[in-house]
């Protein structure tokens, strides 16, 4: 009897270190702070996408672009689509897009171009980034995501680049309407915007072979091309200031 | 049947109604108490004694779940040399057979690797490219049944299974998660997808029921990430860059949580497949989704005190 309440009270002076008041406790105590187990969506979702780092970062891109959207109720409120957008170098434009459009629509707006590579690889896809692989974008379709993906980079915001015909052939194997949508923004002012086009229609003769990729990804970008040419460039009512809005 | 895996198929088919007489060959006795089913004890290696066995029974469909993980009742090297000697032998013995109709394989998800480039949700379609010692063991079971299934010209349904998990399943990945401090990748932290043992035990006999013919990939819903997995179960994550990994390996290792290969590649490049073929073609799905796993995983406890009713109350005395 005596040697085990010797041990009972050895035992009792075994405090966890998380409970201590030291800073080392105080660090273990934040470490180790319980996650509800009864979260009614988990934080990331099958492609990756965490939902909370996405509205996290979308409040810090707001700081910087205010982007008005115009078009979004054309494009489908559930099911897959794919959007092609216009894009320039280092400008993020299909992030941005894809974060605008998801607040737009209330659903998830994943974009293409992710690079594989850390850091940036995990972090593009926390906010819905995909590889820019045909048989990825296809996956995405095919379990009813709307997938963006960007044109060819122009240094002049005004012109479309060209469509890469290999990620549009992802839409046409999986039967998906393929939208338009032009994005027009400047470096020096913070409004942006975004106008979506209705889908596309294919030609009246239905290519059944590889010309039908190439043919949607041309009809793509000259769609893509009349709608810049709408819009216009950004006003910023400063003569140097608007030259740089034209490109 | 010896797993824990294996074991609670053979409860399953048990209760089946499809299933007439049922024999299973492991070299570990059943975790399960089985009523109906007929349990030999056998060293894979022995082949002779096991095509007895087999030839005897004359299957008419073989449900094949003898794939050891590594680290998880072997190290790898065992585990290579018993998943081998298992499938060759029994598998071989199975071909033998003139009532075969129908050959089901446990592979797993390990088999599409996860290479620089590699798809995030691989699908069925996609090419195995196996980067690790348990996606290489996969690709040779389904090389085997394969060739066994041309040979003895029966169909094979090959079910791809995640990572299986379960409060009582042998997994590195699920005593890795249970240690009290638990190492991620704090730079990738990529997602990954498990499965639960019963929900993979349910896939594997309605790929016997139905007469499975192809690979199926089988996964629970919804993903999670080792920082969110730890956070779950209220465990202290370390946040590792790279190169100390090699150290943290082994120090787990000697805590009793070695961290195999494809454990590794798991934490680093992430562990996500595309299940949604095998809603439709199977009938039946996985109901626990990926963070309700992980939550049965921390949920187990590691002691349970049974007090009795009629013990005495006796404090400060022992």
């Amino acid at each position: 009897m005596a040697s085990s309440t010797a041990k009972a009270s050895r035992s009792a002076k075994i405090v966890p270190l998380e409970t201590g008041d030291g800073p080392i406790g105080k660090v273990l105590r934040v470490a180790t702070k319980p996650v509800p187990s009864s979260e009614p969506h988990p934080a990331v979702d099958e492609w990756g996408r965490d939902a909370k780092f996405v509205d996290a970062f979308a409040a810090i891109a707001r700081l910087r672009w205010d982007v008005s959207v115009g078009g979004q109720q054309l494009l489908p409120k559930s099911g897959p689509a794919l959007i092609v957008i216009n894009t320039r170098p280092l400008a993020l434009t299909p992030v941005l897009t894809a974060l605008a459009l998801s607040e737009a629509l209330d659903r998830p707006v994943r974009f293409v171009g992710r690079p594989d590579v850390v850091p940036f690889g995990p972090l593009l896809r926390r906010i819905g980034g995909l590889l820019a692989i045909p048989e990825e974008v296809g996956g995405a379709l095919r379990a009813g995501e709307l997938v963006l993906m960007g044109a060819e980079g122009t240094r002049n915001p005004r012109h479309a680049g060209k469509v890469d015909h290999h990620l549009v052939a992802a839409a046409i194997r999986e039967q998906v309407p393929v939208h338009v949508a032009a994005t027009l923004s400047t470096m020096f002012s913070r409004s942006a915007r975004i106008e979506v086009t209705a889908a596309l229609r294919s030609g009246r003769n239905r290519r059944r072979g590889p010309l039908a990729d190439i043919e949607l990804a041309e009809q793509a970008q000259r769609r893509l091309q009349d709608l810049l040419d709408e819009i216009g460039g950004t006003r910023t009512g400063v003569p140097v200031l608007g030259w740089f809005g034209e490109g | 049947m010896g797993s824990e895996l294996g074991s609670l198929v053979a409860s399953l088919l048990e209760s089946e109604p499809w299933v007439g007489s049922l024999e299973g060959i492991d070299v570990d006795p059943p975790r399960r108490r089985l009523r109906r089913a007929v349990f030999h004890l056998i060293d894979p290696r022995n082949r002779a004694r096991v095509f007895e066995v087999v030839t005897r029974f004359n299957p008419h469909v073989v449900i094949h779940v003898a794939v050891w993980e590594p680290d998880a009742r072997a190290n790898t090297a065992t585990a290579r040399r018993l998943t081998e000697d298992a499938a060759l032998s029994i598998l071989g013995a199975a071909a033998e057979c003139p009532a075969l109709q129908h050959v089901v394989i446990r592979s797993a998800a390990e088999i599409y690797g996860r290479a620089r480039g590699s798809l995030t949700r691989p699908d069925e379609s996609t090419p195995i490219n196996p980067t690790s010692e348990f996606g290489r063991m996969a690709a040779e079971i389904e090389a085997t049944a394969n060739d066994v299934g041309d040979r003895a010209g029966v169909t094979v349904g090959i079910l791809r299974l995640a990572p299986v998990l379960g409060p009582h399943v042998p997994s590195p990945l699920g005593r890795l998660l249970r240690q009290p401090a638990v190492p991620f990748s704090m730079l990738a932290d990529p997602p990954f997808a498990v499965l639960r043992d019963l929900d993979a035990a349910q896939a594997l006999v309605a790929a016997g029921r139905i007469g499975l013919a192809h690979p199926l990939n089988v996964v629970a819903p919804g993903a999670i990430t080792a920082l969110q997995a730890i956070r779950r179960g209220h465990h202290l994550p370390i946040p590792l860059i790279g190169p100390e990994w090699a150290v943290v390996r082994r120090v787990s290792q000697l805590f009793g949580a070695p961290v195999p290969e494809h454990v590794v590649e798991t934490l680093h490049r992430g562990r996500l497949i595309d299940g949604s073929r095998a809603r439709e073609d199977l009938g039946v799905w996985p109901i626990t989704s990926t963070p309700g796993v992980i939550d049965s995983l921390y949920a187990w406890p590691s002691v349970v005190h049974v007090i009795s009713p009629t013990a005495p109350v006796n404090e400060g005395a022992a």
